[in-house]
């Protein structure tokens, strides 16, 4: 790897080529990415003008632009509500478990399923694992509902023929960090899984075969290899994910937990109280404000992780 | 003769019909955009909207067509469709009560109809709607919405119950208070295993209004003002309606009822995890299991027949909230209205449209129930009945047209049960009054702030309150209390008050 870094600082030491010369030497490589800079330039950038609607008075018949500048009077609203505390705690405390958690559990799969030999077992449980990630939150939701409810749930069946008692897991909001985790760790791993595994499978394997002639077993293997090679995919997933920490996944809590006021204390996230106290509004000046504020927030965060990164090692950062 | 009929032509012209549609141009052919909410038909509408448009092109060179807010999450999908509009809707389906009809004014989504534009354009219309009913439909002096207002239905709320077992349970005469609902609940808690008496689906928290507002209109004598996002704005009473009621905020009919919901949750009236069930009520009713259902007069109307065709025998009843007090209001003019989009780029041809709509005989028919003879046959009596083996999801119409249904064309239905549907109205015409608010229009631009945040209130403790989950339902009820307070209850009260004074001040 070190060699690798200083045969490109070599390379790029002479002088800087032309802007119009990189293009052309490049112009395969720009044309493969073509697709994915124009759908951020699309989905991304086009709109973000768009973020004025926070400043106003959305009126239908005017438009985002003519519509009465009213100021930060739309974010007022979620600071006045007495309750962003607990729906930064909530929010931040969840996305860290998916991220650290989910990022553990899906490494030691892809390492897991990179050290099976035989291949249509590795196939077949790539295509179970990521299965889950394919099922809407709706019908998760369902299957969890099946699974959990006091009446007539599978598992209060279970604990009923078994002599237990059962809890009543939809009144209780403790056990509901832990539900939601599982679901979210149960839904993403498999896709987790495939990215890392095909980081493993892009590996120089002649690394390997030179560790294995030395001697090296699976064990060292892993910890000297495969796991520093796989360091840069980990800090860039890692960065991607930290800059929606301040954004929950609606679909998945609004379908688990719904209306279901009794476990708002540990369930409620920012997406979920906006949507309850707007749904009946349509506020879009308000909810945009919302919006806005997190993606300022996330973009913040992402700047400072950046240069945490950069601090530690200029090779692993973004930018 | 030929003396006559200048004599006639001569009056018809003065009544100013005939210049009127001279002036118009309709040379170009337009397509007329209708929203609507409702699943989008797999039944026979699109061969009826054909027909339709052959009658419409011939007499205004338009045609109609549809765009669908399917149900799934028809109020953003709604709100959003109107945000959006850029010329692609005309004719829009709304309501004051259930689809927010003023708010969307306020933020500009419907066209300012003047009365020159109604009467040149929408002239039926223009004629049959009274000054009176016109006024309730104006803003700031416009007139925005083309109100149902002549279309005699119910939609106040209650519980329908199974007439049969209501017997069994000891109720001659059926179920008339909460405490009768008690009463027929724990029997069938006590002599039904395999039944829930009530397997509500509080997962969507519609139930959180309904069921609160149906304690309190059956035990105060508060009237609901239409028209906030949040469901807690009351009149006083009849004799004092423009006084908002402080029933959220003090005295203890709230607290009575937190306590007897918590008896009844935990007497096992619905299922223990209601806040997370989402079920079909209706259909649970109809396959016996379940003995209630909780929605309005008009759906208990046609859920009667279909409970006596699968229940034979059920003989179902409906208890109306507000009915140990008389306290029952009117169904205002606007829970029905079409609009015009802004942003329309036929407005004059999209009142055409709807002027045909609900006064033209024949396209309204159409409309309403099909192709007569094969779809449906009237008799003697004007009733309408459908052929044998009749299925709507296959072979009936559906325009969902709730925005100016006319008792001037409409025909009864022959196979719903009239004599108990004309004693229950009859009952209700007894004890009504009209809507006390029409006037009042509510604005938010001063406490929309403190009106979010007290939604969120709303949301969180009412699906508590309303299914008794809790261990202490007093405390709930203070501890919901002290968060309206600190979400800003008073301020907005008192902007409410003052807005509903500056409307209703002697």
């Amino acid at each position: 790897m070190d060699l690798d870094r200083t045969a490109a600082k070599r390379i790029r030491a002479p002088r800087q080529p032309s802007l119009g010369r990189t293009v052309l030497q490049h112009r395969t490589l720009l044309l493969m990415c073509t697709p994915a800079i124009l759908f951020f330039f699309i989905f991304a950038y086009m709109p973000m003008p768009g973020a004025y609607i926070a400043f106003t008075n959305f009126q239908y018949n005017m438009g985002i632009y003519r519509s009465p500048w009213v100021g930060i009077k739309n974010f007022q609203f979620l600071f006045t509500s007495g309750q962003l505390g607990l729906l930064l705690k909530n929010t931040v405390l969840y996305n860290l478990a998916f991220i650290v958690l989910g990022n553990v559990v899906q490494l030691t799969f892809a390492i897991l399923l990179n050290e099976v030999r035989n291949k249509g077992y590795k196939k077949t449980a790539q295509s179970i694992m990521f299965l889950p990630y394919f099922i809407s939150d709706v019908l998760v939701s369902l299957l969890v509902y099946n699974l959990l409810n006091f009446d007539y749930g599978f598992i209060s069946h279970l604990v009923r023929s078994t002599g237990g008692e059962m809890a009543k897991v939809y009144q209780n909001a403790g056990a509901w960090p832990f539900i939601i985790v599982l679901v979210n760790l149960w839904k993403s791993t498999g896709y987790g899984t495939v990215v890392y595994f095909a980081a493993i499978t892009g590996m120089d394997s002649s690394m390997m075969e030179a560790a294995q002639i030395d001697g090296a077993n699976a064990w060292q293997r892993i910890r000297y290899i495969t796991l520093p090679t796989l360091k840069p995919t980990v800090i860039i997933l890692f960065l991607f994910a930290i800059g929606g920490i301040l954004k929950g996944n609606f679909g998945l809590f609004y379908n688990l937990v719904g209306n279901n006021s009794m476990l708002f204390k540990t369930t409620d996230i920012i997406e979920t109280y906006v949507y309850r106290s707007m749904m009946n509004s349509f506020n879009f000046s308000q909810s945009s404000a919302v919006g806005l504020f997190q993606s300022v927030v996330g973009f913040f965060i992402v700047l400072g992780a950046n240069a945490f990164v950069k601090h530690l090692d200029p090779d692993y950062a973004l930018f | 003769m030929k003396k006559l009929f200048a004599v006639l032509l001569a009056m018809v012209m003065l009544l100013g019909i005939v210049p009127a549609l001279a002036e118009i141009d309709t040379s170009e052919h337009v397509k007329i955009v209708y929203l609507v909410t409702g699943d989008k038909p797999t039944n026979r509408t699109d061969e009826v909207l054909a027909k339709i448009n052959e009658l419409l092109t011939e007499k205004i060179n338009a045609e109609l067509e549809f765009r669908w807010i399917e149900w799934t999450d028809w109020q953003t999908q709604y709100n959003l469709a109107l945000a959006t509009q850029n010329g692609d809707i005309d004719l829009i389906g709304t309501a004051t009560d259930w689809l927010d009809a003023w708010p969307n004014s306020q933020k500009g989504a419907f066209l300012p109809l003047t009365e020159e534009m109604l009467q040149t354009y929408a002239p039926k219309t223009w004629e049959s709607v009274s000054e009176a009913h016109w006024n309730l439909c104006r803003m700031n002096g416009q007139i925005y919405l083309m109100p149902e207002d002549n279309y005699a239905q119910w939609t106040n709320h209650g519980f329908m119950y199974r007439g049969d077992w209501a017997r069994e349970a000891g109720l001659e005469n059926g179920v008339h208070s909460w405490a009768d609902l008690a009463v027929y609940f724990q029997y069938i808690k006590d002599n039904k295993p395999d039944v829930i008496p009530w397997d509500a689906n509080g997962n969507g928290s519609s139930y959180s209004p309904q069921m609160a507002g149906g304690w309190q209109t059956s035990h105060t004598g508060n009237i609901a003002i239409e028209g906030f996002p949040v469901a807690i704005f009351y009149g006083e009473s009849k004799d004092n309606p423009y006084t908002l009621s402080r029933y959220y905020l003090e005295g203890d009919e709230l607290v009575n009822f937190a306590k007897e919901m918590k008896k009844w949750a935990d007497a096992g009236y619905w299922r223990a995890d209601v806040l997370n069930y989402t079920g079909d009520v209706a259909a649970e009713m109809e396959e016996g299991k379940t003995g209630a259902h909780q929605h309005h007069t008009q759906t208990w109307t046609g859920e009667r027949t279909t409970m006596e065709r699968k229940q034979p025998g059920s003989d179902l009843g409906f208890f109306y909230f507000g009915e140990e007090q008389a306290n029952l209001i009117s169904l205002n003019i606007t829970h029905g209205a079409m609009a015009v989009a802004a942003q329309s780029r036929h407005p004059e041809r999209a009142l055409m449209v709807y002027d045909l709509m609900r006064n033209d005989p024949e396209i309204y028919h159409l409309m309403q129930y099909g192709f007569e003879g094969e779809m449906y046959t009237v008799d003697e009596n004007g009733r309408f009945s459908r052929p044998d083996g009749f299925e709507d999801s296959v072979d009936g119409v559906s325009f969902n047209f709730w925005w100016g249904r006319n008792d001037n064309l409409e025909y009864k239905n022959a196979q719903l049960d009239w004599d108990a549907i004309d004693a229950m109205y009859a009952r209700y015409d007894e004890v009504k009054i009209d809507y006390p608010y029409g006037q009042y229009i509510y604005d938010n631009s001063n406490v929309g702030v403190y009106m979010d945040n007290l939604s969120n209130v709303y949301n969180t403790y009412m699906p508590r309150i309303v299914f008794g989950m809790s261990d202490d339902p007093e405390a709930l009820v203070a501890e919901f209390r002290q968060a309206l307070q600190d979400a800003g209850i008073e301020t907005v009260m008192s902007e409410v008050q003052s807005q509903l004074d500056a409307v209703y001040a002697q």
